[in-house]
């Protein structure tokens, strides 16, 4: 339907393809190539809109609240949460797990999606990965402040030492360091990236010199040469393939932290695919969490089409799926696997007395994108929207639930115990999120939150075998 | 590494010397320095106390502390630093000093570690005849009261600070009042005591001053044991138990291996009848009838619930079985009095002392009939009393006749019976001087008050139950300038030399005899006994004509109910009679049923629970349980309390344990419990009938350290009986996960078994853990408390389950569903099962491969060691623990105060500033601090915030004993610690010997020939962790005749309806299990 508009308008002569090899435009109405770029630019050289102080500042004061609570964990120490005896982690590396989880969905988009040639990510691949980034930043946090004492939290870091006192190299929290340390570096150079031939188009209209100079400095000199062109793509794919393993690993490392220990429901070889599957699946959610608003508080609606969420719509089907085959095989194999235990422990999850948490968790993330099964859940765009904030909840109740459930009843009766948050757990994590929004509206209103160049590549305009590429396409 | 203790004193001889003109002129000043008791300075040690100030007198006590030479001291300006050495003292090397602990009925030996000056560690001696070097926790904790920043601290009289001359000085004018009155309107009340010194000064006084008058009163009072003994035989004598004589032993409410007094001999001859290295072994039977789950119920075989008014009736029901030879109705009593009878001579009858003297007379004949005297009981002397009791002071109190009375010892303000009301009694005499540690209810309403000095502070001695003479000997100064109960009866004796020292030792003298009196007295204190002079066995004619008497007593009491329901007053576990109540490590210690700390609770039975619908929450809210709040109703008396559901309870009937709700208390014990002296009366002692029991409405917040107590089938302890025992002594290794489905073995190999070379063939560390001699008494908790520098952590920090005890006791409960008919009352009769559960030491140990900075490590020797300096806190070790059993410190506990853990030195500048200028400090205060840092053990490290922490199989202890050997082996190069030279503190306290520490190179070692046991097992051995720590199975003796009897325990049952019997499958007998020690394996070929 969208075709009949595009003709419309044009007012090039445009050859009708047939209608079986026509595919769904990734820019909607038939947009311009200058119109993409004055659309993105515009967000962050126009006026501050409203609605930005009005999600900045709170951000902001949750950011603080989240700092404030960490040097009152810090100068008082860890028992200010609610961990115990037999509870040695809970809220701390729930948070962790989910926002690292968070953070796979950027590098999916930006490197799977982008060696398996699927022209959709360009209008998403930008934000998801400053998303990445941010995530990244909050998990860091809570690994970095559940350690009892902080300040010698580099003894992680294999560094040499007068003593020769090494890190303990089969320890799963070591890997973490490497892994996640491994993920943000690349993730931010993969961004960076990608980011350099826009930083090039910000600093060609800025109209100020300091916004001149400062979009100049990070642009590299980037002048659009062919030669430019022909580093950065080459660059862009080795990241690419670099970054691909990474998306495995990191979560698949973080669920060593549990695989690797003998607690019953953490001991599990299910949990590295599991992991990334849940990974991507709560990753995907907050892309749409965060763009499903956006696009229309922004009017980028013609860029981040219907079908950009529809397809992420898919990939929640397809990982929810995933994660709920998980948690059906886990206790399939508690039970085949004969280990009275291991039984109990996943009894104890479903029936015991974080049975809410466990129910929580199977009607978020089981039930609710069973639902995109119906092509109308898929594309009304409040309905995913509310939807995806389910799956947000229920990924964070999935790593409540594997970490406390197990931790709280393991092999000695006498040692059981329940955990409770205190007021610095919640206000620690709802203040991780001021940290995550602040540091994304920082990026909405400074940097082109959608990839300018890569959109514009994939637009007919840009193809010159396309009736309206080339010269035809008119004022670019 | 004893040492001989200082020479004594030489009497003066010889020329005269003079120190100054003064001195020789006899000045009144000179005169009173002389008196002094303390050099100048010591006596100004009253608040606040400076640290340097107090390091000085500690350093002056360490040298003179042993000696007691009051007038001689040096100035302290020489002492400090060491100008010249005393002869035999090693800086830095600890000395043990043999000392006693009083108690009520006797005393403990004790044999104190002693690091520069301070005594840290108390130990039992293991010299003494009558000793194995364990002890109870109270000893074990006693030490803590030493360095009680809120004990009293100075002389008081009318409430306002007064020089210790002074009150001194008034001791000496009653003194001379008296002896113009002959006494007359003078009483004494005294807690009890064996003293041979304060007996004789007592006599002394009798003797003097014939109208005054003694009294003797305890809260708790054990004495109905030598009353029942001296009436049923006529002459002044006390009843000890043999329990290691006993097969068969029959309590009737004597809670002997808990609340009863000198339980923890008791346990070691309990656990003497339940040692058992083979199949054809012995083993002892344990019948108890008892109103309350206690201890000894939590042990015995077989176990009737009854009120503690209808003890009675049971009691005479024996008795018509035994004596008579009757034939009684009810089979439980019935069969249990046939066993008896078949075991002449080897059985044992025990009452509480809870009983009235009816049912210790009715003891007493059973004993008889069943031949006990002589064989499992011996009668020992017993010093004629001619004491009045509370009620009678109470008597002369209101009849106008006391002028001046004197308490030693006791807080009858807080613990007298209700009726007498004696906070106003009291008052009606003249004047009242008390001398007691603390400044406590009984201090606020007396005229004086003098601080007593702690039992490690001052000369005494006592009379062990065993009947010898053992010293009390002063390992410090009095730290707050002290006096001893000796010392104010020698000022009232009116004696020239109240010198405790003196007195003491001249009742040494006329105790001792004949002999070198100096070498004796060296010897004495050397060896902390009176060797070959223990008081012998008498033997006496039963006076049958008691039994008759004593039935004539007893009637039919009627059957408590729903709204008559029976109140039983119980000794606490943790605060005894309320005396150690600020007392942190007892407040923190569980007790060993309930489990709660830090508070009494109103124990019912879950019946009596349902009936009066009552709960407390299986599951906590916000990590609190909640109970229900109720008030309990006797006689218009009342008191609230929160409700505790504990399963073998009688029902309707009601315990509530003394000692807690005090008013007036230190930091520790304030806001506690609540008093339940306030129900109790004089006419019933023991327990109150016609109780009411109302919800408020409200609830109360009880924190308990085990919040789950049932076994849920899991082979954690692994238990049978003994004819199950006998046909498979290897029962316990069938209950493996892995005698089931073998596993692969790890993935990893063993790294011993890959580099045996790693191991040391010298020294590999192990332990076994014995949990049929077990009895859970808490003993090891506390010295592993003492040994390692543990820290207390406070009510609000248990219930969030961060305790720090790197020893627990974990106690299950384990019913079985339909055997007393349907699943309502299962929990009524459980079976119960303690297990001291503490770090396994695995030679795979699962924390060590989480741990990312490589805290915590292997040694050569088997031990899994912990470098505090190295954590960084990730908890991950904890959590990849099974057993759960390494400890977190999630705050500063040793730093700041307990109930302002959560305060933020951000919150406030100065404290902010306190904090960058003396970090090390922490913000608890400063007297505490100065007090707190005492009681440390200096070779184990004070650990701070955010480190993990657990058992290290005392590695102090082991540096130590291997470093003195390597000096002893010098170039022999023979540097294998032998058999014997030192243990763990835990093992070292066990009184009942349960748990044996040692080396498993040595194939003679006893923790060899234990693990070699049928009944060695590890717990969660099937996770391949091979724990160094074993446990032997337990194995239970029920008489298959008793209508409550099991063909297995309980727990087994639970396990065998989960997992199969164990008793029918074998073990694959090709498999090493985890249970051998590495060297076995080795000697077998391993895999």
């Amino acid at each position: 339907m969208a075709q009949t508009a595009v003709s419309q308008k044009s007012s090039v002569e445009v050859i009708e393809t047939p209608r079986e090899l026509e595919r769904e435009p990734l820019v909607l109405n038939n947009r311009s190539l200058g119109w993409i770029s004055d659309q993105i630019a515009g967000i962050v050289e126009g006026k501050t809109p409203w609605w930005w102080w009005a999600a900045f500042v709170p951000s902001v004061l949750g950011m603080f609240m989240c700092f404030g609570c960490i040097a009152y964990l810090i100068s008082t120490g860890v028992g200010v949460w609610g961990l115990n005896h037999p509870v040695g982690w809970a809220w701390d590396i729930t948070n962790f797990v989910f926002w690292i989880g968070i953070g796979h969905a950027g590098t999916l988009i930006s490197a799977v999606l982008f060696l398996l040639r699927q022209k959709w990510r360009t209008s998403i691949n930008r934000a998801a990965e400053a998303m990445t980034l941010f995530a990244v930043a909050c998990a860091g946090i809570f690994p970095l402040i559940h350690v009892g004492r902080i300040w010698f939290a580099w003894w992680l870091f294999p560094l040499p030492n007068s003593n020769d006192i090494w890190p303990q190299f089969r320890s799963p929290l070591l890997w973490d360091v490497f892994a996640v340390s491994t993920y943000g570096t690349v993730s931010l150079l993969f961004w960076y990236v990608g980011l350099i031939p826009d930083l090039a188009t910000m600093r060609d209209r800025a109209k100020t010199k300091m916004r001149k100079f400062a979009y100049g400095l990070f642009a590299l000199g980037w002048s659009g040469g062919n030669r430019h062109w022909s580093n950065y793509e080459k660059a862009y794919l080795l990241l690419a393939g670099l970054s691909t393993p990474l998306v495995l690993s990191v979560h698949s490392i973080v669920s060593f932290d549990f695989a690797v220990s003998q607690v019953p429901g953490w001991h599990t070889t299910i949990f590295p695919p599991y992991f990334v599957a849940g990974a991507i699946f709560s990753g995907f959610g907050m892309v749409l969490t965060l763009l499903v608003p956006l696009r229309t508080i922004c009017k980028l609606q013609d860029i981040i089409t219907v079908r950009h969420v529809e397809l992420m719509c898919k990939v929640i089907l397809a990982t929810g799926s995933i994660v709920g085959y998980a948690y059906g095989m886990e206790f399939f194999i508690a039970w085949y696997g004969g280990n009275p235990y291991e039984l109990y422990a996943f009894k104890n999850r479903a029936f015991g007395p974080y049975c809410w948490a466990y129910w929580a968790m199977i009607t978020c993330n089981v039930i609710s994108p069973q639902l995109f099964w119906f092509k109308w859940c898929r594309t009304n765009v409040v309905f995913v929207f509310i939807v995806s904030i389910f799956v947000n909840i229920g990924m964070w109740f999935e790593r409540f639930v594997i970490i406390v459930t197990s931790l709280h009843r393991d092999y000695i009766p006498a040692n059981w115990g329940y955990f409770s948050p205190t007021w610095v757990d919640i206000l620690t994590f709802v203040g991780s999120f001021g940290l995550f929004m602040t540091l994304f509206l920082i990026f909405m209103r400074f940097l082109p939150m959608i990839a300018i160049s890569e959109v514009k590549g994939v637009t007919p305009q840009a193809d010159p075998h396309h009736p309206l590429g080339g010269a035809k396409g008119g004022h670019h | 590494m004893k040492t001989i203790p200082p020479t004594c004193p030489e009497p003066e001889t010889g020329p005269r010397y003079w120190r100054s003109l003064d001195h020789l002129a006899e000045s009144p000043e000179f005169q009173q320095w002389v008196q002094r008791e303390f050099p100048a300075g010591a006596s100004e040690f009253t608040d606040p106390v400076s640290r340097r100030h107090f390091v000085k007198i500690m350093s002056a006590s360490f040298l003179l502390g042993g000696l007691g030479l009051t007038g001689c001291r040096k100035p302290e300006e020489t002492i400090i630093p060491f100008s010249k050495l005393p002869e035999d003292y090693i800086h830095g090397v600890p000395r043990f000093y043999a000392t006693a602990m009083p108690t009520r009925t006797g005393a403990i030996p004790l044999l104190v570690k002693s690091h520069e000056g301070r005594p840290i560690k108390i130990e039992g001696n293991q010299d003494h005849p009558d000793e194995n070097g364990g002890t109870d926790h109270y000893a074990q904790a006693s030490i803590l009261n030493l360095y009680d920043p809120d004990r009293a601290t100075r002389y008081t009289k009318g409430g306002n600070s007064v020089s210790r001359e002074i009150a001194v000085d008034h001791l000496g004018e009653i003194s001379r009042g008296l002896a113009t009155t002959g006494g007359r309107g003078f009483a004494i009340l005294a807690d009890r005591s064996t003293s041979a010194s304060r007996l004789r000064l007592q006599n002394l006084i009798a003797q003097k001053f014939p109208q005054s008058k003694w009294f003797s009163y305890e809260a708790i009072d054990f004495d109905v044991h030598r009353q029942a003994a001296t009436i049923a035989f006529g002459q002044p004598s006390r009843p000890v138990e043999h329990f290691e004589k006993a097969a068969v032993i029959l309590s009737l409410d004597s809670d002997f291996i808990g609340s009863e007094e000198e339980s923890y001999k008791h346990c070691r001859g309990f656990a003497q009848g339940r040692r058992i290295e083979k199949p054809t072994d012995a083993l002892n039977r344990l019948y108890v009838v008892e109103p309350v789950m206690t201890l000894t119920g939590s042990n015995a075989d077989h176990r009737l619930r009854r009120p503690a008014s209808g003890i009675a009736q049971v009691a005479a029901q024996f008795a018509a079985a035994i004596i008579d030879k009757q034939n009684v109705e009810e089979k439980w009593i019935a069969e249990c009095a046939k066993d008896l009878l078949a075991n002449q001579g080897k059985a044992l009858v025990v009452a509480g002392y809870r009983q009235p003297l009816e049912v210790h007379l009715l003891a007493a004949a059973m004993n008889n009939a069943l031949g006990s005297y002589g064989k499992t009981i011996s009668l020992m002397p017993a010093p004629p009393t001619k004491e009045g009791t509370l009620q009678d002071l109470a008597l002369d109190l209101n009849a106008g006749a006391v002028e001046t009375l004197i308490i030693l010892g006791g807080n009858p303000a807080y613990s007298a019976p209700a009726d007498l009301n004696w906070p106003d009694i009291q008052k009606k005499a003249r004047e009242v001087i008390h001398l007691s540690y603390y400044e406590d209810e009984t201090a606020a309403i007396s005229t004086w008050h003098l601080p007593a000095a702690h039992y490690l502070e001052s000369w005494g001695d006592a009379i062990t139950s065993s009947g010898t003479l053992v010293p009390v000997q002063p390992l410090i100064a009095p730290i707050f300038n002290g006096i001893t109960d000796i010392e104010v009866l020698a000022r009232i004796a009116g004696l020239n030399d109240t010198n405790p020292h003196s007195v003491v030792r001249e009742t040494f003298k006329i105790m001792a005899g004949e002999g070198n009196l100096d070498n004796q007295w060296k010897k004495f204190l050397h060896d902390g006994f009176l060797a070959g002079n223990s008081a012998k066995p008498i033997t006496a004619t039963f006076n049958n004509a008691v039994v008759g008497q004593a039935r004539q007593k007893i009637q039919a009491a009627p059957a408590p109910g729903k709204e008559q329901l029976e109140v039983v007053f119980c000794r606490d576990y943790s605060v005894d009679d309320g005396r150690y109540i600020n007392n942190g490590w007892l407040q923190e210690l569980p007790d060993p049923i309930t489990k709660l700390v830090w508070d009494n609770a109103i124990c019912i039975s879950p019946k009596t629970a349902r009936e009066l619908e009552l709960n407390h929450n299986a599951l906590p809210e916000n990590g609190k349980f909640h109970n229900d709040k109720v008030e309990i109703e006797v006689g218009g008396r009342k008191v609230q309390g929160g409700v505790w559901i504990l399963p073998g309870m009688a029902d309707y009937t009601i315990a509530v344990s003394l000692g807690y709700g005090r008013t007036k208390t230190g930091r520790v014990g304030k806001g506690t419990g609540f008093n339940a002296y306030a129900l109790r009366t004089s006419g019933s002692p023991g327990w109150s009938s016609g109780a009411k029991l109302r919800r408020t409405g409200e609830t109360y917040h009880l924190v308990t350290t085990q919040e789950h107590g049932m076994m849920e089938g899991r082979p954690i302890i692994r238990e049978g009986n003994l004819e199950q025992y006998r046909k498979k002594p290897d029962f316990a290794k069938n209950m493996d996960l892995e005698a089931h489905a073998p596993n692969a073995g790890p993935i990893y190999k063993h790294p011993y078994r890959e580099q045996p070379s790693l191991k040391s063939d010298v020294h590999q560390w192990g332990m076994v853990i014995d949990l049929n001699t077990c009895v859970g008494c808490n003993a090891c908790v506390v010295a592993c408390q003492s040994e390692n520098n543990i820290p207390i952590v406070g009510k609000e920090q248990v219930s969030k389950g961060r305790e720090m005890h790197w020893l627990r006791i974990d106690r299950y409960f384990s019913s079985s569903p339909g055997a007393h008919g349907g699943n309502a009352t299962a929990a009524e009769d459980p079976q119960v099962n303690n297990q001291p559960m503490l770090c396994q030491h695995c030679e795979s140990a699962p924390c060590e491969s989480v741990c990312p900075v490589n805290a915590t490590v292997h040694d050569e020797e088997g031990l899994n060691l912990m470098a505090y300096n190295r954590c960084v806190g990730t908890r991950y070790c904890s959590n990849n623990c099974p057993y759960k059993v390494r400890r977190f410190n999630f705050f500063d506990y040793n730093r700041r105060p307990l109930d302002k853990l959560t305060d933020s030195p951000l919150q406030s500048p100065s404290e902010l500033m306190r904090w960058f200028k003396k970090p090390e400090e922490g913000s608890i205060p400063q007297d505490e601090w100065e007090l707190k840092k005492l009681v440390k053990n200096p070779d184990v490290t004070v650990r701070m915030r955010g480190v993990m922490e657990k058992c290290t199989f005392c590695v102090q202890r082991i540096e130590g004993a291997k470093i003195a050997q390597k000096v002893k082996a010098g170039a022999s190069g023979n540097v294998r610690v032998p058999e014997g030279t030192f243990t763990t503190a835990c093992a070292q306290a066990c009184p009942a010997g349960a748990i044996v520490f040692g080396n498993l190179a040595d194939p003679d070692s006893a923790v060899n020939k234990l693990k070699a046991q049928p009944r060695n097992y590890s717990v969660l051995g099937f996770l391949d962790t091979k724990p160094r720590l074993t446990y032997l199975a337990r194995i239970r003796n029920p008489n298959p005749a008793m209508p409550d009897y099991y063909d297995m325990p309980l727990s087994l049952k639970e396990y065998s309806d989960h997992h199969g019997n164990p008793m029918d499958t074998h073990a694959s007998p090709d498999r090493d299990h985890a249970h051998g020690t590495e060297v076995k394996a080795e000697q077998k070929g391993g895999h």
